[in-house]
């Protein structure tokens, strides 16, 4: 599987946000109207509407085509490329893991005196 | 089946560093040597808390300038596994300054779920030098809100494959 990196940032971007994490937990129990999904927040339709279209621009969230109701429903793709996560963060200890390299080369010099080389 | 997928969600990298193992345990157990690796580039760490001993907690603080300010992020966690110069486990939570960690509903999470990671490291002297391997299992708490929305996405994934797996 090739991950579209552009695709996964907007992903990411789309989860950055504790609403709409709560959103897709709800949805992950099944379809919801916007009515259905305010009713936990003390936010304006308006607001939550804002949310739902970021999460459906992430192709997290797929909408119904009833003209009323336009049931929210999760689509769980996205999140499957996401799952690697944990190699997203491989560079950031790797790049710990350099500094604490660097690090080790200062302290040599105190350490066994008498062994600078350049 | 499910216990199978914790192994992916982890990150596992092995080192060699030209240094004597019991140097590189100190990398992780003095907090002055801790402080002076670990935050990324452009952080400090200004407060590094370490009581090194099975249960014994830690507490970490993370400095990031922003164009906002400063900004300060803090880490709890206990250690599990202390073997000097071979094994160190901890855990790591996002936590506040007194090291209340935040609980699930503090991340607006509608479920009461644990929210910690734990990281293992495993030193052995070899010819002279020092393999480390390192083990992250859940998700780096160490980007803005990482720890917040990388576990919850991690509780969102686990519902996801409850329902898809009908």
């Amino acid at each position: 599987m090739t991950i579209d990196d552009d695709r996964l940032s907007e992903t990411f971007a789309a989860l950055a946000n504790s609403t709409r994490r709560s959103i897709l937990a709800r949805l992950a129990r099944g379809a919801a109207t916007v009515n259905e999904l305010a009713e936990p927040f003390e936010m304006t339709l308006p607001a939550i509407s804002k949310h739902i279209k970021a999460l459906e621009r992430a192709g997290l969230v797929v909408r119904g085509q009833r003209a009323q109701y336009r049931p929210c429903a999760l689509d769980a793709a996205p999140l499957e490329e996401v799952s690697t996560w944990a190699e997203q963060y491989r560079p950031v200890w790797e790049g710990r893991f350099d500094r604490m390299d660097d690090y080790l080369r200062q302290l040599r010099p105190q350490r066994k005196t008498g062994e600078h080389d350049g | 089946m499910a216990d199978d997928n914790d192994s992916q969600d982890a990150v596992r990298i092995e080192r060699s560093f030209d240094a004597p193992v019991d140097l590189i345990w100190q990398m992780w157990t003095d907090p002055e040597h801790f402080a002076a690796w670990y935050g990324p580039d452009g952080s400090t760490i200004p407060v590094a808390r370490m009581d090194v001993r099975v249960g014994g907690t830690r507490l970490v603080c993370m400095e990031m300038q922003t164009p906002n300010g400063p900004m300060q992020m803090w880490f709890t966690g206990e250690y599990r596994d202390v073997i000097e110069n071979e094994r160190l486990v901890y855990t790591e939570s996002m936590s506040d300054e007194n090291g209340n960690v935040m609980t699930a509903s503090d991340l607006n999470m509608p479920d009461d779920h644990p929210t910690t990671t734990e990281v293992r490291v495993e030193l052995e002297e070899v010819g002279g030098r020092t393999k480390m391997v390192m083990t992250h299992a859940g998700i780096p708490a160490d980007s803005p809100g990482a720890a917040g929305w990388t576990m919850a996405l991690d509780e969102l994934a686990a519902r996801v494959e409850a329902h898809t797996n009908r």
